[in-house]
Formats: C-alpha cells, structure tokens, sequence
C-alpha cells in the first residue's frame, strides 16, 4: 500500500499542531505502507516564505517531496478578505479569493497531486482550511482522506467547504465534536468517518526533579503549554491566575512554556520559561501539579494528552467544547467557564490529593484505551480496508461559472458559524464514536 | 479547603463540576450566568444613558422658565424661470419678452437663473437644518441638565448613606470592642477552689470592696460555718458561696502565697492524673477518708488552706477590663 500524506508545512522543527500531527502519522504509517509526505518548502505559516529546497528529502527515514509556494502570503491582504467573507454578505469568488490569500498557494503541489494521484492508493490531506488541501482533495478525490483538523472558528461557516467534506473518500476526525460540527454544516453523515485523534510519544520515565533543578523551581506548581498568545486564551488565564494569587490559601506557581506573542505579568509565583526542548517538556508536565488549557479553540489538545499519559490532571476552559468533551469523557480533568469556577477547579486539584490522584490515573486509562499509538494505527488501517473494498461514488460537484461565482449572496461565515451545534459530546456518543468506522448523524450531542 | 463527598475511584467529573458549582452558588448566594450579569449591567447603563428614565418634574419646571425655541426669521428670496425678467409695468415686460432672444444671443441668461435657483433652495434648507439642529441641541442640553442635577441628588444620597454607615460602623466597632473586653475580663477572673486542684472558675458576679483589714477573717468563718457547700462537687463550674454569698476576695498573708506554690508544686507532682482527677472529685468533701490522690491528700491535710484558696482570686489582668467589676452572666455559671 502506497500512501501519501499532504500537509502544508513538515519538518522535525516545525511544532504546529496539524503539521505535528501529520508527522507523527505518517511516521507511524511508514511501518505498515510505503508512505510519502507532499508538502511545501515553507516554514512560517505566517508568510509561507520558501525557506527550504524543492524535492525529495528523507525526515525520520519517510520520504519528502517539497514543492515551492508561488506567492507568500500579504497579511493585509488575507485580513482584508477575511473581514470580507467572514463578517459581511459575500460571494464564492470573494471565498475562493480569501483561500488563495491564506495560502500556501503552491500551485506546483496541486500539479503534481492531479498528476500523480493515480500512484496512491490514499491521500491523507491535513487541515481542511488551506489551499493544498482544498484543491488538492478535488484533485485526487477519489483517493482523498481528510484529516480536517478542524476549530470552532469562522472558517468552517465558508460555503466552498461542504463540498469538500462531501467529496472526500473518509474523514479521520480528532473529536466527536469535530464531527458533529462538519456533519452539521455539510450534511456528510454517509462519507466513512472515525474519531482517531492523534497519540503521543511520551517517555516512559520523564525527570521532575531533573527539571525543578534546571529551572531552580520549588514548590507546587501549574504548567501551561503552549504558545502563548491570546487566542489561546492565555490573557483570560492571566487574568484568573492573578486573581488566584490573592487568594492565601493557594500556593501553586504557574509555569508557561512556549514562545511569548503577549506581555506575560510580572510576578514572582507566574515563571516562563520560554521554549523549552521534548524533555524539558515531559519532566515539567511529570513535576506538575496539573496542566491548564486555556484554549478556547481545539480540535484535539495534544498537551492535554500527554499530560493525562504521563498521570497529571488538566484544567480546561470549558468554553471550548473540545476540551470540556474530553474531560467529561475521560473523567480526568475540570474545566471553568468564568474566574470563580476556576479559582475553585484549581483549588479542588491543588488541595484535594484524592482528586488529584483520580483524574490523573483516569488519564493515564483514557489515553491507553483511545489515544495509544497502536489503537491510533489500528483505525487508519481498518479505514484503508474498508474504503479499498468500497469503490468511491461520490461526484466532484464543479466549481460554479464565472457569473455564479459573483452572486453575493452568502452569509457572512460568523452567522453561520453561530447556528451550528454546541456544546460537548455526551459520554454515551462519544463510547460509541471511537470503536468503529461511524456515519453517525451527530446525535446525542447536546447544547451546554 | 475543598472537601468532596465524592469517595471513590471512579471519578465523575460532571458530579464534581455539580459540587463545585453548588459551593460557588453558596458562597455569592446567587448563581448569576455571565449573561445575567451582563444583562444586569446593561439595565443600569441604560438607565443613565437614557436620562429620560430618571426624568423628575424637573424638566417641566425648567422649560416654563426658558422660552421655547424660535428659529430666526432669515432674509431668503424666491428665485423662479421669470423673475429676471418680471415688472410690475405690463409693455416693459412684453419688450423684454420680446428681447430676450437677443439676449440669450449675448449671453446664457438660464446658467444665472439655474445658480440662483438652486442658491434660494439651498439657503431656504440650510435654514431648516440648522433650526432643527438647534432645537435638538437645547433638548439635549435640557435633558443633559437634568441628568446632572439627578446624578448630583443621587451622589449626595449616596454620600448621606455612606455618611451614615460609617457611623454604623464606628458604633458596631465600638459595640465589638466592649464586648470583647467584657469576654478578655471574664475569662481572667479565675478561682481556684480548696481541694479541687488546678479547676478554675469564673469570678463572682458582684466582686465587692469590703475594707481588706477586716475582710480575711468572716471569709474564713464563713467557709467554716458551712463545709456541705464548699465541698459540693458542682461548684467546679459554680462561683464560690462566699462569693455569691458578697464575700470579698481575701488579702493573702505574707507567707500565704509562697505556701500555696509548693502546694501545687507538690500536687503536680504528685501522681498520675487519675489520681489527680480523683482527688479533684475526693478533695470537695473537706478532707473525707475516700479521698485516695495525693491532690486529695493535700487538701485533706491543708483544708485550713483551702478555705483561702476557695475565695476568687481576682488576677491583675482584671484591671485590663477597664469597665469596673466585670459581671458575670448567670448563663455562664
């Protein structure tokens, strides 16, 4: 079986979340099919700057083929059409306008997909949202596995996404609310779909004293990692965290690892430690308290996964349904909506030893049972099965004609947005999720 | 600190989030969502933002005093197709009628008649707009006014209020203060009872100032005259019946006080505290055979002691009370 994997940015060096997460799969694949990963020669998703050469390279012992990106990305440009499509009445010119501005706009990839579709026995394009995976899974849509990787964010309300979703040979979904949310905006509920998420290579007996002593750190603490930025809710954390410390009777630090993108308060009990390497990482998530995950837009919080593999509890913004799914599945972590409950979450993990304990064993079960790398390999291998003995049949709808492409007469992405379902997946329909390739409607989904 | 009744090791998250809230709910009393909370802000703010909801009669009272407002009569003029050419003189007016193709042969006479027109529109607009602005401006300064006055009358409230919770304050502070040295008082009122070891109680409740000279001696007869109340167990807790009976704290002699230290020196170090205990309970009869503990033992042997050691005993700290004899509430007793 000869697989290949398309993502827009691949690299040991590059830690974005979808292009980690292709790595990680593709590594895992290269030992059950031949597997070649299609991408670009960016690195900074920022710009999509050609920093590295076209053509083939080996990265961990998997092939890479690299092809340059035509243009890079005007920032000015892409916000000016996003403010277009996704607040404003638009049309599907003015969406096709905003992907091919979004980039990475590497019109050779695309070439090269619809050329040699025909030698893969699958695609798995990754992030639904870039211009490789959109018209790169109309190219070779009958061989497209789509890992949407997808947020509760204004993109999904574009109307030029459905059809992809409907297209694609199998979507490998990392939540059941990531499912329930593509199922309600494109009505795929009869494409192949399975909740897979993504596992985790987490070392086996990682340090907590070896870090509490690089990083002269004592006493209990809670870790945040991540980027810091504010769309990863990390100013809403500040906030809490800093309310917190008025309260005596709490006495955890919070440790932030990540590159800084927002002014971090000054104050003795907030230490960040900027980028740290895998190791430091493991021993600081071991030598945690607990791990906080402020986000308010995952589709799989992969941190959170390691820290429940390595027997820590998380702290989760239950604003983000993803997040609070987790843990109410996993039973593993609390989550807060506003600064009482996350004062009063923080203080039930730090003070009740018994809790502590319980959640991060839950953790530990969680990730063995759904996230391990085996059961994660397991479920794209039964999809490939699947989908072999299943001829495709779906019709790539064309793009619509010139004029049609004018029409103004789409919502703006954020209303549609706004009507989708929310809230997490109950526990029942997330048991059921997990096991077996699903076309599921989304039921039992609930609002919160 | 957080105390779940969740006991076991299956941990139900949701359950625990139901705790977590429940206990929020208890500590604000009201469980507001954001959204109430919003919307509750929202109330107030539209309140002050639209100052007719805080209308007095103020208004009226100040419209009847200001006129109302009158736009200027401002010079305009009519400015039609015929009025370069109109007279109120009827041959005048045929010669020019008569004329005007030469005319528009000199000149185009309809450019002037269009600008003028369109001038005479535009002034006689303008003079609208700007009456309707100016009566807009006056409401608006009106309601601005009132506004004001009404967060002034609101403001001197708010200050009588605070004013008068200070004051609240000051008197429940002071309340506390009082209390709280009665209770310091009390407390240091301490009695230590013949034979009944190291038990204190609380001091009498009406301490009286007999001359110290003549004091020692009817206490002494008094607590001699009546041995079945001085050896009553319940007096543990009970002032002695000297004190209650109006005795006074006796004066001590001048090697009374050292006698008494090696007493309880001796007592402590006596026996073990069973035996202390038993003597606490054996030492009331006034020296009884039963009494088995050396605490007993001591006070059978010093029950001319005891007698002294009966009376209250009102410590130095008692002056600290500064509220003169410090009363003891019979609840207490």
């Amino acid at each position: 079986m000869k697989l290949a994997v398309v993502v827009q940015r691949y690299g040991q060096a590059i830690n974005g979340g979808a292009e980690l997460h292709a790595r990680y799969i593709a590594e895992h694949l290269a030992k059950h099919a031949q597997v070649e990963v299609l991408t670009t020669c960016a690195t900074d998703y920022v710009t999509w700057r050609n920093e590295l050469e076209a053509g083939v390279e080996p990265v961990n012992g998997v092939p890479v083929r690299r092809f340059r990106v035509k243009r890079e990305r005007d920032p000015r440009l892409f916000g000016r059409r996003s403010d277009r499509v996704f607040e404003h009445r638009h049309s599907l010119g003015d969406e096709l306008d905003w992907l091919d501005a979004e980039g990475p706009t590497s019109t050779a990839l695309v070439d090269y997909i619809s050329k040699h579709a025909g030698d893969y026995d699958f695609c798995l394009f990754f992030s639904y949202r870039y211009y490789h995976a959109y018209y790169g899974a109309r190219a070779a849509a009958a061989r497209a596995i789509l890992v949407p990787t997808a947020e509760r964010d204004a993109a999904i309300g574009l109307s030029i996404f459905p059809p992809l979703f409907r297209c694609v040979r199998a979507l490998m979904y990392n939540s059941p609310e990531e499912r329930a949310m593509i199922h309600a905006v494109s009505g795929n509920q009869n494409v192949p779909g399975v909740v897979v998420g993504i596992g985790s290579d987490v070392p086996q007996n990682p340090q907590p004293g070896r870090f509490r002593q690089k990083y002269s750190i004592r006493g209990p603490f809670a870790v945040y990692v991540g980027r810091i930025d504010q769309n990863k809710g990390c100013k809403e954390l500040f906030e809490f965290f800093q309310g917190y410390l008025r309260d005596p009777s709490g006495k955890l630090t919070l440790v932030l690892i990540g590159n800084e993108l927002l002014p971090i308060p000054e104050h003795p009990r907030i230490r960040h430690l900027g980028f740290v390497d895998d190791t430091d990482k493991f021993d600081a998530m071991a030598a945690a308290e607990v791990l906080i995950m402020p986000s308010y837009f995952e589709s799989l919080s992969m941190v959170a996964l390691e820290a429940w593999a390595l027997g820590k509890p998380v702290l989760a913004n239950g604003k983000c349904d993803v997040l609070k799914g987790q843990c109410i599945r996993s039973n593993a972590g609390l989550y807060y909506e506003n600064y009482s409950e996350f004062s009063e979450t923080l203080g039930a993990i730090e003070q009740n030893r018994w809790l502590s304990g319980a959640l991060g064993r839950n953790g530990r079960q969680f990730f063995r049972e759904q996230y391990d790398w085996p059961v994660i390999e397991r479920k794209y291998l039964d999809m490939f099965e699947r989908l072999k003995k299943e001829a495709p049949t779906k019709v790539l709808d064309p793009l619509p004609g010139w004029f049609d492409r004018r029409r103004q007469d789409l919502p703006a992405a954020e209303e549609v947005l706004a009507q989708l379902p929310t809230g997490p997946a109950t526990p029942k329909a997330a048991d059921a999720a997990p096991s077996a390739p699903s076309t599921g409607s989304g039921q039992g989904r609930r609002r919160a | 600190m957080p105390d779940f009744n969740v006991r076991s090791d299956s941990v139900n998250v949701e359950q625990i989030m139901e705790q977590i809230r429940a206990r929020i709910r208890e500590k604000r009393g009201v469980d507001y969502t954001e959204q109430q909370i919003r919307d509750l802000a929202a109330v107030k703010l539209e309140k002050f933002l639209d100052p007719k909801g805080v209308r007095s009669d103020l208004l009226e009272q100040f419209r009847k005093v200001q006129p109302a407002y009158e736009p200027p009569e401002l010079p305009n003029y009519e400015f039609e197709e015929s009025t370069l050419y109109e007279t109120h003189r009827g041959p005048l007016r045929f010669i020019r009628k008569l004329l005007n193709p030469l005319l528009k042969l000199l000149f185009n006479p309809n450019k002037l008649i269009q600008a003028l027109h369109i001038q005479s529109k535009l002034n006689t607009m303008f003079a609208e707009r700007e009456a309707r602005r100016e009566a807009a401006r006056r409401a608006t300064d009106q309601l601005t006014y009132e506004l004001i006055h009404n967060l002034v009358v609101e403001t001197t409230r708010l200050g009588i209020e605070v004013k008068n919770l200070k004051m609240r304050v000051e008197s429940v502070g002071s309340r506390l203060e009082f209390n709280e040295r009665r209770a310091r008082a009390l407390e240091s009122v301490v009695v230590y009872k013949s034979g009944e070891g190291d038990v204190v109680a609380p001091a009498p409740s009406r301490p009286p100032a007999p001359p110290p000279a003549v004091a020692p001696r009817p206490q002494q007869s008094q607590s001699l005259a009546h041995p079945s109340q001085t050896s009553q167990p319940s007096q543990t807790s009970q002032p002695s019946p000297s004190g209650v009976g109006g005795g006074s704290p006796s004066p001590e002699g001048p090697g009374q006080r050292s006698r008494r230290r090696r007493r309880r020196r001796g007592r402590r170090g006596g026996g073990p505290a069973a035996g202390i205990m038993g003597g606490q309970g054996a030492a009331p009869q006034g020296g009884a055979p039963e009494s088995s503990g050396p605490g007993g033992q001591h006070a059978a042997d010093e029950g001319h002691d005891a007698a002294d050691e009966s009376q209250p005993v009102t410590r130095p700290a008692d002056a600290d009370a500064g509220q003169g004899p410090a009363k003891t509430d019979p609840d207490t007793q």
